[in-house]
């Protein structure tokens, strides 16, 4: 593996160290796509599998965060997560406004850019809406690209940290998955 | 019904109404600036159902909520006040446990999230999910359901049917002929423990407002 997703699984393994931390999306237990190998070393009873129902993910990671977990919800294609988008910017967007910050939204996002090197992965699989996610978060949701390996795990221990409860959308890069 | 009843209700029938009543009456001297959406004729099923809601369960409503959060004890004047300040159909009580969306459908994924999270924190509590006919129909409530159901979470979904989505006959907009009681599209076995229904006529106030002073 190159630095990235060196990177990636150390970011994973220091998520999975926190108690209220849950993995959610498909194929955290059972691999289905490049990131599954990224939290290998996050224990199972730590990895939620779910269908395929992007919107009612993005749902259910709401009603988790409210109940004080800290979802990493995930989403391996870009493509994806615009079938979520409902639920992104109705409610998502929304929360802290509603309920003037009383609602819990502790959430970390991971998303991916689907590759076109060496595979091409085709049309529905490989495009960058990271603008159209800034768009529909309004400023209530950090959306950050994580461009080198060095970005990496940086960002995924501050979007666990973070004082400030604020959920994170970090967009990765499948192209860098291969890399040195 | 699944559980012990919880608690007495003190709302009666008339007192409901009578809080709807000062909602319309103010609303038509255009002091709200924002819609608001009133209940009419299911009080008595109401009533009865939040005697088997514990205060500290987390209920989930729509755009129509008042009854909803004065019988899961929402402060009334708290509520009025939100109302007047023109946040009906977003009314939130984080302190009562009570979250309402003003999107159809969705609100049953966050329920089912908060009662997946109530099931890890092994808190005893449940969520009370509310819809009306025509989210009841569609396939996010098809997967709350069964997924609720498989996962046996702490979780159960009220569906209140008038028939009318907005003023669109739900059956009719479905394709259905000769409109009957909801079908909820899916099978009976999941429906018994998870799900409660019941059907009254929209008798007195329109989709929103009381019929007179704007149409939003």
């Amino acid at each position: 593996m190159g630095k990235y997703t060196n990177e990636l699984t150390r970011a994973m393994e220091r998520l999975g160290e926190h108690p209220k931390v849950r993995i959610i999306g498909q194929s955290t237990l059972w691999d289905g796509h490049a990131l599954f190998r990224t939290w290998k070393n996050v224990p199972v009873e730590k990895r939620w599998e779910l269908p395929v129902f992007e919107d009612f993910q993005m749902g259910m990671t709401i009603g988790l965060a409210m109940q004080d977990w800290i979802p990493l919800s995930i989403y391996p294609r870009m493509d994806f997560i615009i079938l979520a988008a409902n639920q992104l910017t109705n409610h998502l967007a929304n929360i802290r406004l509603v309920s003037n910050g009383k609602w819990k939204r502790h959430i970390i996002i991971r998303v991916t850019v689907g590759a076109t090197e060496p595979l091409y992965s085709g049309l529905q699989h490989s495009q960058d809406h990271t603008e159209t996610l800034r768009t529909l978060s309004r400023g209530e949701v950090d959306v950050v690209e994580l461009h080198s390996w060095e970005d990496v795990f940086p960002a995924y221990e501050y979007a666990l940290l973070r004082t400030d409860k604020k959920p994170t959308i970090l967009v990765e890069y499948s192209n860098l998955y291969n890399g040195e | 019904m699944f559980r012990e009843k919880q608690r007495d209700i003190s709302w009666t029938v008339e007192q409901l109404r009578e809080f709807e009543s000062k909602v319309g009456d103010v609303f038509e001297t255009a002091a709200i600036h924002g819609p608001v959406h009133l209940s009419y004729g299911n009080e008595d099923y109401l009533i009865d159902l939040f005697q088997y809601v514990n205060s500290q369960d987390w209920v989930f409503s729509t755009w129509r909520n008042h009854y909803h959060a004065l019988l899961h004890g929402v402060p009334p004047e708290y509520l009025m006040e939100r109302i007047l300040a023109g946040h009906s159909i977003g009314f939130q009580a984080p302190d009562n446990h009570f979250f309402t969306s003003a999107i159809v459908n969705g609100i049953l994924p966050i329920a089912v999230g908060t009662a997946l999270g109530l099931k890890w924190n092994l808190s005893g509590r449940m969520v009370w999910c509310f819809v009306g006919d025509m989210a009841a129909e569609s396939g996010v409530f098809y997967e709350a359901v069964k997924y609720s159901a498989r996962n046996e979470l702490p979780i159960h979904f009220v569906v209140e049917d008038n028939g009318l989505s907005t003023n669109t006959p739900t059956q009719e907009a479905w394709g259905m002929k000769k409109p009957k009681a909801v079908s909820l599209g899916i099978h009976q076995e999941l429906t018994e423990k998870y799900v409660s229904y019941f059907k009254y006529e929209r008798t007195k106030y329109p989709h929103q407002g009381i019929g007179k002073w704007i149409h939003f």
